[in-house]
């Protein structure tokens, strides 16, 4: 595939992820709701994310906690580590970290799921029988991973600062009462509130991309597979885009 | 019941149907007959709007379904069953839960009565074992079965068949053929079968018509078919024999 043809593949996937959207917020206030799928996929992604993220943000906290205390040491001042890593998890770390695992398990997951309804012609099947299949299938999922993912950073972030205090009690002797204490003292709301909305649109972004590829899907079992893997590239891209747009007005809604 | 008027569909420069017409009479069984690719699956699909045709009109009972807007299109389809080449069934769910779908989603039976019809239409295809089975779990002829089952648990009164003995054994095939025999008894649905395997075409149509090149080459009853001089038909009947 030459560059003309790359290009305008780009724009091709960036028009139809547009209109796709476009079509799940004309839907997603129309009844019926589908409250059990909805259900059903959240528990679905809770399970599928639980145990990986768990780990991956006891380390974040732990590693995090690691590095920066000789740094802060140089300069003396070492007692600003848990609002340090408090503040660095919550603000950006636990939100991008948890997005692009949850874009790498989630997003692919959707992508293979849907592309393989897609090819086997069960999407078709379920419009032949009178059922809107971008409703039960896209907008059930979507809502799922925008509403979930907030959940599971919340949880990160958590976990992270369990992670954060391990390292902190390597050089320091501090209780995990007055650890708390610390942290809470430099997390502002102002800090937390950006940091888990933005995960909406994180949640958004994976379940959207995911879906949009999967239903999408064409040529076999060749298509399903790059329904998958297209997911998790151009999920996590946009994560990262997102995540540079809403810092950037986050600084504009809380300057200090 | 069913009548298409010069429909037309192409994708890019490939030209699939070339102004096709026919009519299908109310509790008639039509077998579409044709080569692989000819275009036959994309007639089937265009008759429940999966695909949009270039061209054309398709009337069921009298209305002109490409007029019509998703919601008319949606209470028309709840009165049509498809059985897909692949049998389509929903890999997440068990048999029970395939056959449950439709009555669910548009019907306000309760779980028990749910259950009932469930178990009646397992009985009729002849799987009442299977009810508990994943999909991943049957056999392609079970595969067709449940489908079928899936496909008529409504009451439809138009059942369309998109190649229902692909891949399967002749022994299977016969069986699937006797079914679709059966249940065209046990429900008087108006049928468009459409099919290269001839004993399917011979054993359910009242009419069959030869798809080539995007026409049809041949229109008749199984009777005419078998005295036809056309080269495909022959080529299809010999195949039989073979």
């Amino acid at each position: 595939m030459n560059l003309t043809e790359r290009v305008n593949q780009f724009f091709t996937v960036i028009g139809g992820l547009t209109a796709f959207s476009i079509r799940f917020f004309a839907e997603v206030f129309r009844p019926p709701y589908e409250i059990s799928e909805i259900r059903k996929h959240m528990d679905e992604l809770g399970v599928k994310t639980f145990s990986i993220v768990s780990v991956t943000g006891f380390i974040l906290g732990l590693v995090l906690g690691m590095q920066t205390q000789p740094v802060l040491a140089r300069f003396g001042a070492e007692m600003f580590l848990p609002g340090t890593i408090a503040l660095s998890v919550i603000r950006e770390l636990g939100p991008v970290l948890t997005a692009l695992i949850f874009a790498g398990r989630v997003g692919s997951g959707i992508g293979a799921e849907l592309g393989s309804m897609r090819v086997t012609e069960q999407i078709d099947a379920m419009e032949v029988s009178a059922v809107d299949p971008f409703r039960y299938l896209v907008v059930t999922r979507v809502i799922a991973t925008t509403l979930m993912l907030p959940l599971l950073t919340i949880y990160v972030d958590f976990i992270a600062l369990i992670g954060g205090y391990i390292a902190v009690i390597i050089t320091q002797n501090l209780t995990f009462a007055y650890y708390i204490q610390l942290v809470l003292e430099a997390v502002r709301f102002s800090d937390v509130i950006p940091g888990v909305t933005k995960t909406f649109v994180f949640g958004f972004i994976v379940g959207i991309v995911g879906s949009y590829l999967g239903f999408n899907a064409t040529k076999g079992t060749e298509g399903v597979g790059k329904a998958s893997t297209t997911a998790v590239v151009i999920s996590s891209l946009l994560i990262i885009l997102f995540d540079m747009i809403l810092v950037r007005l986050t600084l504009i809604i809380f300057p200090d | 019941m069913i009548k298409v008027e010069n429909l037309c569909k192409r994708f890019g420069n490939l030209v699939v149907l070339n102004g096709v017409s026919f009519e299908v009479p109310e509790g008639q069984t039509l077998v579409i007959l044709g080569r692989s690719g000819t275009g036959k699956s994309v007639l089937l699909k265009c008759i429940v709007r999966l695909l949009e045709p270039d061209a054309g009109k398709i009337f069921i009972d009298g209305k002109n379904i490409l007029e019509l807007s998703n919601k008319e299109l949606n209470e028309l389809r709840k009165e049509i069953g498809f059985l897909f080449q692949s049998s389509a069934l929903y890999d997440s769910m068990s048999v029970r839960e395939n056959l449950a779908f439709p009555l669910i989603r548009h019907t306000n039976f309760n779980d028990k009565e749910i259950e009932t019809k469930v178990k009646e239409m397992l009985r009729l295809v002849g799987l009442e074992d299977a009810i508990d089975k994943m999909p991943s779990e049957l056999s392609g002829g079970m595969r067709k079965r449940i489908g079928l089952a899936r496909a008529l648990i409504l009451h439809p009164k138009i059942m369309l068949y998109d190649e229902p003995t692909t891949g399967l054994d002749p022994v299977t095939s016969k069986e699937i053929s006797k079914l679709i025999l059966d249940m065209q008894k046990e429900f008087k649905m108006t049928n468009i079968v459409v099919t290269h395997d001839m004993v399917v075409a011979l054993s359910t149509a009242d009419k069959i018509l030869l798809l080539e090149s995007g026409n049809f080459i041949f229109a008749g009853t199984p009777d005419e078919l078998t005295i036809s001089d056309i080269d495909i038909a022959q080529k299809f009947l010999s195949s039989k024999l073979d």
